[in-house]
């Protein structure tokens, strides 16, 4: 319960740091997609119904790709005349940023403004995906032997789980900014494996001396993980994902979060698994790490099932 | 430096990482690209050259500068030996072979966490002489390379019927091999096989004495 | 005290000879890594205008390079297509500016030579010299003109798009009809044994010989491949019987890998949303430069 707690007040507090979707007039409240070929236009203000109506007022096209307009087929004004639904004749690829102009609609002025997924959800997907879609243990296939090695106790499963998100998001974090603002500039990206690794250490470190000054109670109980932590892949894995995908810093924040939170969720989910599993009647040659891994291979054909999950 | 009095012969040393101590299939270790990336036989062949030519490296780089290493600075050594020699392998790869290296992805970087790596460097390396050193290292990395071999070889003839990319089945028996899951299954019945060789091994030594 | 002195010695020490080392082998292999890129970029290339083993690239044969950018100025955006240019025998490299309407907004010969072209911080920044200060640029993308004794004889355009788990990135070729010579998957991250499959023969020559209006009405269908086209795609048959079954089937829609049906229409997707905007692009971009008579090397 109290792991949950712990990462449900990390979540709110990334929300805090999210930055508001703010829209580029005021005289439009929101605008987003609706269905597959579809925007809908929500007006602060009744706009003029013949006005609205005319398809040939819109011009549409993809952020990246302003000279390829995509053609409205019609545009239908509902009858509060505030909300606009805009039709196209193909569907249109919400992935990307759309710009929607409008001339002359309300007092001559043209509107010029832009739809979008919300930046939040964007973010979200990026957590999800690090949580089950790509799940470090079951779909990436890292950090397996510490894995394998502290999943038979449902306690220290709880507690390396922990322990391992708290180090990934502050070492991710530390290493963006070692990437962002030295590595780059400097052209010195093919030193990332050496600072990458040294940062981790570091990490570890860190918060070893930390927790055995500030909370001696919990170092007792965790302390011991934190050794495993440092000659793993899961850690360093991730801010070589960050850096070969180009990820901002809230984005790296949310993959480590769910790089983290994942590996807490496999170790759990193995660790009730091979609890059973010692008083099971087990062939005497697959005792131990053999039954365990067919164990493991069988939650990642369930996890395979994740795979194309599109929340946003 | 040490005398060479005390030199094991060269065999041993090799027998040793690819028999009694295989760092797959025996002491568990590494067990992250086993799983991963063992589709085909190339792949695992590719990595197993990889992380011998890292091992070795690191090994004698080690064992040679061992009477230099201060005994409370020397894990972060090792970590920045390694961590160097995988750059270097990881820069030459990238360069001269990039296809296979397009499909090692991330685990060619992260052979940087390996464990087997330091535990040799550990275990052997900071206290033996660079020949015995680079046997060793070499013979570790034998294992772990036999161990992918191995094991792609599995997956890849049941998984598409082929070897080395040539199609020798002329069918594909199990789908299931190539899916990344069945790495898990692989490698977990291999095991299995194993302890069950020793096992019989074991009764039928029994039953002699 | 001296313990610690000691040990910050000895880091020092060994943080200096890694980085040397690290540092040789970086100097040493970034150039061969650049080429061997390059070598690798131009075999794909080759391979899909058809020229390979046993059938060598003619010297006529020629490869030029046009890079689009969308320029963002204030009040208005751009696209700025850099063109190889023939002057005196030499190529040179001029950024022809068009405005949303497809007219002609601006010409500026930009100071390239073929190498640096190749290389996205030279060129970008070259570009930023020429057009002045406070505009941006972003790239866009990437089409490569084949030219044979000065005509033309194909197009080659790369594109990313998303595939079912992440980007599936392409390199496709067109004749000078549009009519599709062939398809390279340069890279992906679908499931292997699964999505995965969309990199071999058997799924992705069925793109080949697509008219460019049997490309845009291309459907995937989930039927299981027939036994002789799958033959004919992997090149397993003679080169007659593979002429005339893929003839047979260039009308017919894409069957859809076993399991993977989505990577499939997202392929066939992006590869239709590709074509159709070159095509579009190209038409303007071919007008512009033949009313304004600029003398381009393709």
């Amino acid at each position: 319960m109290k792991i949950l707690k712990i990462l449900l007040s990390a979540v709110l507090l990334a929300l805090l740091f999210l930055p508001a979707w703010l829209q580029a007039t005021e005289f439009i409240e929101s605008a987003a997609f609706s269905g597959k070929n579809g925007i809908a236009v929500a007006f602060a203000v009744p706009v003029d119904k013949a006005a609205a109506a005319e398809a040939s007022r819109y011009t549409v096209f993809e952020e990246n790709d302003p000279d390829i307009k995509l053609s409205v087929t019609s545009a239908a004004l509902g009858s509060d005349g505030r909300s606009l639904q805009l039709l196209f004749a193909e569907p249109l690829n919400s992935t990307k940023t759309h710009v929607v102009r409008v001339q002359g609609l309300e007092g001559g002025v043209d509107l010029n403004f832009k739809v979008a997924k919300p930046y939040f959800g964007h973010l979200f997907s990026i957590l999800v995906a690090a949580l089950v879609i790509n799940n470090f243990v079951f779909t990436k296939y890292l950090g397996l032997c510490v894995f394998f090695g502290t999943s038979k106790r449902k306690k220290t499963a709880k507690g390396m789980g922990v322990v391992f998100t708290i180090v990934m998001v502050a070492s991710a974090s530390m290493s963006w900014l070692f990437y962002r603002f030295t590595l780059i500039p400097f052209h010195l990206d093919f030193l990332q494996i050496v600072v990458f690794i040294g940062l981790v250490s570091l990490t570890v470190q860190a918060v070893d001396t930390i927790l055995r000054k500030v909370n001696p109670v919990l170092f007792n109980s965790f302390g011991v993980y934190l050794v495993l932590v440092i000659a793993n892949c899961v850690i360093i894995a991730v801010p070589l994902i960050m850096s070969s995908l180009n990820y901002n810093f809230l984005e790296t924040f949310m993959l480590a979060l769910g790089a983290g939170g994942g590996f807490l969720l496999a170790l759990y989910l193995m660790s009730s698994v091979r609890e059973r599993l010692e008083l099971a009647k087990i062939p005497p040659t697959f005792k131990g790490l053999p039954i365990a891994f067919i164990v493991a291979g069988q939650f990642a054909l369930a996890f395979l099932g994740f795979s194309g999950l599109q929340l946003f | 430096m040490t005398t060479s009095s005390n030199t094991k012969p060269p065999w041993e040393l090799l027998s040793r990482g690819i028999l009694s101590e295989n760092p797959i299939f025996r002491l568990a270790l590494s067990m992250c690209p086993a799983v991963g990336i063992s589709t085909t036989v190339m792949n695992g062949l590719m990595l197993g050259v990889a992380v011998l030519l890292v091992q070795v490296f690191s090994s004698v780089t080690i064992s040679l500068f061992k009477n230099q290493i201060h005994p409370r600075i020397r894990i972060p050594t090792y970590t920045l030996t390694i961590a160097t020699w995988v750059t270097v392998i990881d820069l030459v790869m990238a360069a001269y072979l990039p296809g296979a290296y397009a499909k090692m992805g991330i685990f060619i970087k992260l052979i940087v966490a390996f464990a087997i790596i330091t535990m040799r460097l550990e275990m052997f390396a900071c206290k033996e002489n660079a020949t015995d050193s680079f046997w060793d290292g070499v013979g570790m990395g034998l294992g772990f390379m036999v161990g992918m071999v191995v094991i792609g070889f599995v997956r890849e003839l049941l998984g598409s019927g082929a070897i080395l990319g040539y199609d020798v089945l002329g069918f594909k028996p199990l789908l299931f091999f190539i899916l990344p899951s069945a790495g898990f299954f692989v490698v977990g019945l291999m095991m299995a096989f194993f302890n069950w060789v020793e096992l019989v091994y074991k009764r039928r030594k029994g039953i002699q004495l | 005290m001296k313990d610690i002195l000691n040990i910050v010695f000895r880091l020092t020490a060994s943080c200096l000879m890694a980085a040397v080392v690290m540092g040789a082998t970086f100097i040493f292999t970034d150039k061969a890594k650049k080429h061997n890129e390059h070598a690798r970029e131009e075999r794909t290339m080759y391979r899909l205008l058809g020229y390979g083993e046993g059938k060598p690239v003619p010297s006529t044969l020629a490869l030029h390079q046009i890079y689009r950018y969308v320029i963002t100025e204030p009040g208005r955006q751009l696209i700025g297509y850099l063109v190889p240019t023939t002057n005196a025998g030499k190529i040179g490299y001029t950024l022809v500016s068009l405005d949303l309407e497809g007219k002609m907004a601006d010409r500026k010969t930009v100071a390239l030579d073929v190498e640096q072209s190749r290389e996205k911080e030279a060129r970008d920044k070259a570009i930023l010299a020429v057009i002045g200060p406070g505009k941006e640029i972003r790239f866009a993308d990437h089409t490569i003109v084949v030219t044979d004794n000065g005509k033309r004889v194909a197009y080659l355009l790369g594109g990313k798009f998303p595939g079912f788990k992440t980007f599936i990135n392409v390199m496709l070729a067109l004749d000078q009809q549009y009519t599709t010579l062939g398809l390279e998957v340069l890279e992906n991250e679908e499931d292997p044994g699964l999505g995965a499959e969309i990199e071999k023969d058997y799924f992705k020559n069925q793109f080949k010989g697509r008219t460019v209006d049997v490309l845009k009405g291309l459907q995937v269908v989930k039927e299981p491949l027939p036994d002789q086209y799958r033959q004919a795609l992997e090149g397993r048959l003679a080169d007659a019987d593979v002429f005339r079954i893929m003839e047979q089937f260039k009308d017919k829609n894409i069957y859809a890998l076993t399991g993977a049906t989505i990577s499939s229409r997202m392929l066939t997707d992006g590869l239709k949303g590709m074509v159709g905007k070159f095509v579009y692009r190209l038409d303007i971009l071919d007008r512009v430069l033949k009313e304004q008579k600029i003398a381009v090397s393709f």
